[in-house]
């Protein structure tokens, strides 16, 4: 794990996110005019685009960074308890 | 402290090292030859495209324009709404299977003549080289501790590429929004909050990609990198050394006659590393990291030249062949993706083509399921929208069945849509509840075009009575 430079770790989170909000950014509001859908917050329809696309790229992002903490190795969390025990 | 315990801080410390170790620039050295002409002609002419087109007209409207404040894209002569989804997903698909054909047929030439990651680089290096010199200098200059000389020269190139950026996130939000106004209100600093930020957004990362990452975007970036090999096989065109030519490498006389040295073709020069753009040694066999430039190609047909052996130690070549096996460019797998590509092409076309320029959407009121008239009739209430994609105003009819007894009510019975237009029709439908069997009935709305049959469309919606 380790051995993945800081650039790469950083990108894994960043990109896949970035690609996923775009294409979420697209179908939503396809679906979904915000015009119509959120009339009542004065918002242009560029900037509901722009603001769903970074809500959906923080959303994208927050996942991805879960699944790389939760993909450290079980033990990483032991060198404490190791420590101790020698 | 033991000295397993010693091996074991060593071992830690290497691998913190390389957590934090800096990557290697790589300078990529200037390349002449049939494929670097290539390729400089593929980056002129994509530029090319990207910056003009959005300052061409069409008809009055921008040629290609993707509004979307008004929910339309302009392309050429055609007008897509959000209804036309169904054509992006085509595209798609298109685009897909293309990359297939491709891939099979010639490796990563899409990586090394058309990924706008290349293309971009490529012009950022060119700057480069015009500011900072060629190579060696490069190398020279990076070593050398801060003076004034490097930092102007070094401010100069990240000035020049900022422009260039900022000129090209311009360009890019000139898709979606005007470009002639935009670059009026650009220079007159006048700018809507949202298309200064996507300007500076996309300079910003023209910037950071292609000045700084670079390689790096190949790397750790492209997924297709990674799954390219699924789409290879043993009669795909790759960029490879020949080794049985090559080896064993070494540096020798341009006199000397290898086959006496007991020597390969390979006078070990490692010009082909030094001018990939990626860093990597070609001679070392198909690596993921090979973006497919043949920029290792062009440079040691240049060495064999100058050492008077025949061309193509590096060469495009197949594995098949390579093995000394007999190799087929045209098998059934490239036959069956071309047949694939060009019916779905086809069938997109068509279906562009043969569009229907009229469109209806059926929203169901959403306050109450349905309501009971004073007359004691069931009534329910839509809203009916009515697109008019047609170059041309339209009057339309509207209908509906599904149910004997049906009264169709609206305020105004002549539907009047000007070209482009969508207008919203609230409309109540009621029957006598005697005629209705069921809770939920499906009815049909149809809207005809006054002065031709064949301008129709149909739209189901449901029509909802009280629990029998």
């Amino acid at each position: 794990m380790n051995e993945i430079p800081v650039i790469q770790r950083v990108v894994a989170v960043l990109w896949p996110s970035f690609i996923t909000a775009g294409i979420a950014t697209i179908l939503f509001f396809t679906a979904f005019d915000p015009g119509v859908v959120f009339v009542e917050y004065d918002i242009s329809r560029l900037g509901a685009y722009s603001t769903g696309f970074f809500l959906f790229w923080v959303f994208g992002a927050v996942t991805a960074i879960s699944t790389c903490f939760f993909l450290r190795p079980c033990d990483s969390f032991n060198v404490r308890k190791k420590e101790r025990c020698e | 402290m033991s000295e397993a315990e010693n091996i074991q801080t060593a071992a830690t410390d290497e691998v913190e090292q390389s957590l934090y170790a800096k990557r290697q620039k790589i300078y990529p050295r200037e390349v002449h030859g049939i494929f670097a002409a290539l390729r400089t002609s593929g980056v002129l002419a994509l530029l090319g495209l990207y910056y003009i087109i959005p300052w061409l007209m069409w008809d009055g409207h921008q040629a290609i324009l993707f509004d979307l404040p008004a929910r339309k894209f302009y392309i050429l002569g055609l007008v897509f709404w959000p209804q036309d989804f169904f054509y992006l997903t085509l595209l798609l698909i298109v685009a897909t299977l293309s990359l297939f054909f491709f891939t099979a047929l010639a490796g990563r030439l899409w990586c090394g003549y058309a990924c706008p990651q290349t293309v971009w680089t490529e012009a950022f290096l060119w700057i480069e080289r015009k500011v900072e010199g060629t190579r060696p200098q490069q190398m020279k200059r990076d070593k050398e501790s801060i003076s004034l000389k490097k930092f102007r020269v070094k401010s100069t190139k990240h000035l020049i590429w900022l422009v260039f950026s900022i000129f090209t996130g311009l360009t890019f939000v000139g898709y979606f929004s005007p470009m002639r106004e935009l670059a009026v209100n650009f220079v007159n600093w006048n700018l809507g909050p949202w298309e200064m930020f996507w300007i500076f957004f996309y300079g910003f990362a023209t910037y950071g990609n292609a000045g700084w990452l670079r390689e790096q975007v190949c790397t750790y970036m492209c997924p297709y990198a990674r799954f390219q090999s699924a789409m290879i096989d043993k009669d795909t065109l790759i960029i490879s050394y020949d080794e049985e030519r090559g080896e064993p490498r070494g540096a020798r006389k341009k006199s000397v006659d290898p086959k006496n040295a007991g020597l390969g073709h390979c006078i070990d020069c490692t010009i082909c590393v030094q001018v990939c753009p990626t860093g990597i040694d070609i001679r070392d066999g198909l690596q993921y990291q090979c973006i497919g430039c043949a920029a290792c190609i062009d440079a040691c047909d240049d060495v064999m030249d100058k050492m008077g052996y025949p061309r193509g130690l590096v060469r495009y070549t197949t594995e098949n062949i390579l093995s000394g096996k007999a190799t087929h460019i045209f098998r059934p797998r490239i036959f069956v993706y071309a047949v694939i590509l060009a019916a779905i092409t086809m069938g997109s076309f068509y279906a562009i083509l043969d569009r229907s320029p009229i469109a209806l959407d059926v929203i169901r009121d959403r306050n109450s399921l349905f309501r009971e008239t004073n007359e004691g009739l069931i009534e329910n209430v839509y809203i009916l929208k009515v697109i008019n994609m047609d170059k041309a105003d339209h009057e339309y009819s509207l209908s509906v069945t599904g149910i004997a007894g049906l009264n169709l009510q609206m305020d105004a019975f002549d539907i009047m849509v000007k070209s482009g237009e969508v207008v919203e029709l609230p409309v109540r439908v009621n029957i006598d509840p005697e005629s209705l069997q069921e809770r939920s009935t499906e009815i049909s709305f149809h809207l005809n075009a006054l002065e031709g049959d064949d301008l129709s469309v149909t739209e189901k919606a449901r029509f909802l009575g009280p629990r029998r």
